[in-house]
């Protein structure tokens, strides 16, 4: 390494510890490119390390992670570094692991997520905060509903059928989803009815808001004296409800469509 | 040239059946043809355009009224029946047959009209041609049923495909919206306690300030 030629002094006096490549740029070509830009390598990182680089995990990073001491941080920052002619900031998107001191800073500046609390964002950093969560949690639909009310998101075109409960009526005997009767429209109005934010449900239960009935109206008698039995009364409303309430955007008046 | 058969029955011998077939060329207004069998004597005869036109004109009738009104005696078949007699009168020796028709009235009967049929020399011609016909009618037929059949069976399972894959699409989309609420509603939540422990600092500077 002590032949290359220096093209810039960006790196003057910084010591890195390249531990793996990645794709294309090998570690010695990291190594080799940090040499013309003025800093100095190490083969194990020391008191003076800036910082260690990582393209691919393996058991030697995962022990330097765990030494808590250094800052572990990905070759893309490297790469964008010799791109931009510069010593690009750290951001959270870089780090894989980050030292005390360091992790004080960023939380300064970031929350967990790696989301800045001063800077706005936009939607390709939003994008790469959300892909750096780990969390899969599903948030439940009637939290979803509480929250699209609180934030007046609930006028938006995807969200006609918002906050209902409905049961279709597609089942040849009434609760019983084994029964499905297939091939009719009304599966597909059941699929709308989800796809634009209801809750279908396979039961008829109290929570229920509406119900929608198909061609056949051979159980609505059933279903309107199970209504009587329900403290909260569920409107009966035709498959035409769900079909013009989505060609026009919003939720028609039930009125015109009751059983 | 198109065919009908169809069974009738004589006004005057309603337990006698009779086979009628119609052939007519692109409309019945412009003339037909008529084949009468009992299964054993066959009669033909035929019924110009210049003979429909006059029999209409006897009757003072519109002409495309008239044809309606043949076409629902002679060729509607099951549909008509009760509302349309036939009278078949044959002499002594078979060799020619009166054959006319009429309209089923309240109060009698009103005559559309009539001709007389010539003796078939050989009817074991004409009645095989007359199966022949039904074999051909129900070939065809068959051969449609089973079309649709396929065709119905295609479009069953089309429809059921697109059915499910429009139900992975509603699920992914159910589940790409909770996901993205999820993550959201985690940030937006680091954001409101930053926000609450600024308010602490703000406070706490607030009370020493006034403490000094």
């Amino acid at each position: 390494l002590s032949t290359v030629n220096k093209v810039s002094n960006v790196f003057e006096d910084v010591e890195f510890c390249v531990m793996t490549g990645m794709g294309k740029y090998s570690k010695l070509y990291l190594e080799s490119r940090i040499a013309e830009w003025g800093g100095s390598v190490v083969q194990n990182p020391g008191p003076e390390t800036y910082c260690v680089i990582v393209g691919a995990d393996n058991v030697r990073v995962k022990n330097i992670i765990a030494s808590n001491k250094y800052d572990v941080v990905r070759a893309e920052w490297l790469l964008q570094c010799f791109q931009t002619k510069m010593l690009v900031p750290w951001q959270p998107a870089f780090m894989i692991h980050m030292s005390p001191d360091t992790k004080e800073h960023f939380a300064r500046e970031y929350d967990c997520y790696g989301d800045s609390y001063t800077a706005d964002t936009d939607v390709a950093q939003l994008k790469e905060v959300f892909s750096r969560m780990e969390d899969r949690k599903l948030m439940p639909w009637d939290v979803i509903v509480e929250l699209e009310e609180r934030y007046s998101w609930n006028s938006c075109q995807l969200s006609i059928f918002r906050g209902n409960t409905i049961y279709v009526d597609c089942y040849a005997v009434v609760n019983e989803p084994r029964t499905k009767i297939h091939g009719t429209t009304l599966s597909i109005r059941a699929l709308e009815l989800r796809f634009y934010g209801a809750k279908v449900v396979s039961h008829l239960e109290e929570s229920v808001s509406h119900v929608i009935i198909g061609e056949d109206h051979s159980r609505v008698k059933e279903i309107k004296a199970l209504r009587r039995t329900f403290g909260k009364k569920f409107k009966i409303v035709f498959e035409l409800w769900v079909k013009q309430s989505v060609e026009e955007g919003v939720p028609k008046d039930e009125s015109q469509y009751l059983i | 040239m198109e065919k009908t058969l169809n069974r009738i029955h004589p006004v005057s011998h309603p337990e006698e059946t009779y086979f009628l077939q119609v052939s007519w060329e692109k409309d019945l207004g412009t003339g037909f043809g008529i084949i009468l069998s009992d299964g054993q004597c066959a009669w033909t005869g035929k019924v110009s355009e210049a003979e429909i036109s006059r029999e209409a004109a006897d009757m003072e009738m519109n002409k495309e009224k008239y044809v309606e009104e043949l076409k629902k005696a002679l060729i509607a078949g099951e549909e008509s029946a009760g509302k349309y007699n036939f009278a078949i009168s044959r002499d002594e020796e078979n060799t020619a047959c009166h054959f006319s028709y009429e309209r089923n009235l309240k109060d009698g009967s009103f005559r559309l009209g009539s001709l007389k049929l010539q003796k078939v020399s050989n009817p074991a011609e004409v009645i095989k041609e007359l199966i022949g016909y039904c074999l051909d009618r129900l070939g065809s037929l068959q051969a449609k049923n089973e079309h649709l059949q396929k065709e119905n069976e295609r479009l069953f399972s089309d429809w059921s495909d697109v059915e499910k894959r429009l139900e992975k699409c509603v699920e992914a989309k159910e589940e790409l919206e909770a996901d993205l609420y999820n993550r959201f509603i985690l940030v937006l939540n680091e954001k409101k306690a930053k926000i609450r422990n600024l308010q602490k600092l703000l406070n706490e500077a607030r009370e020493s300030a006034a403490a000094a």
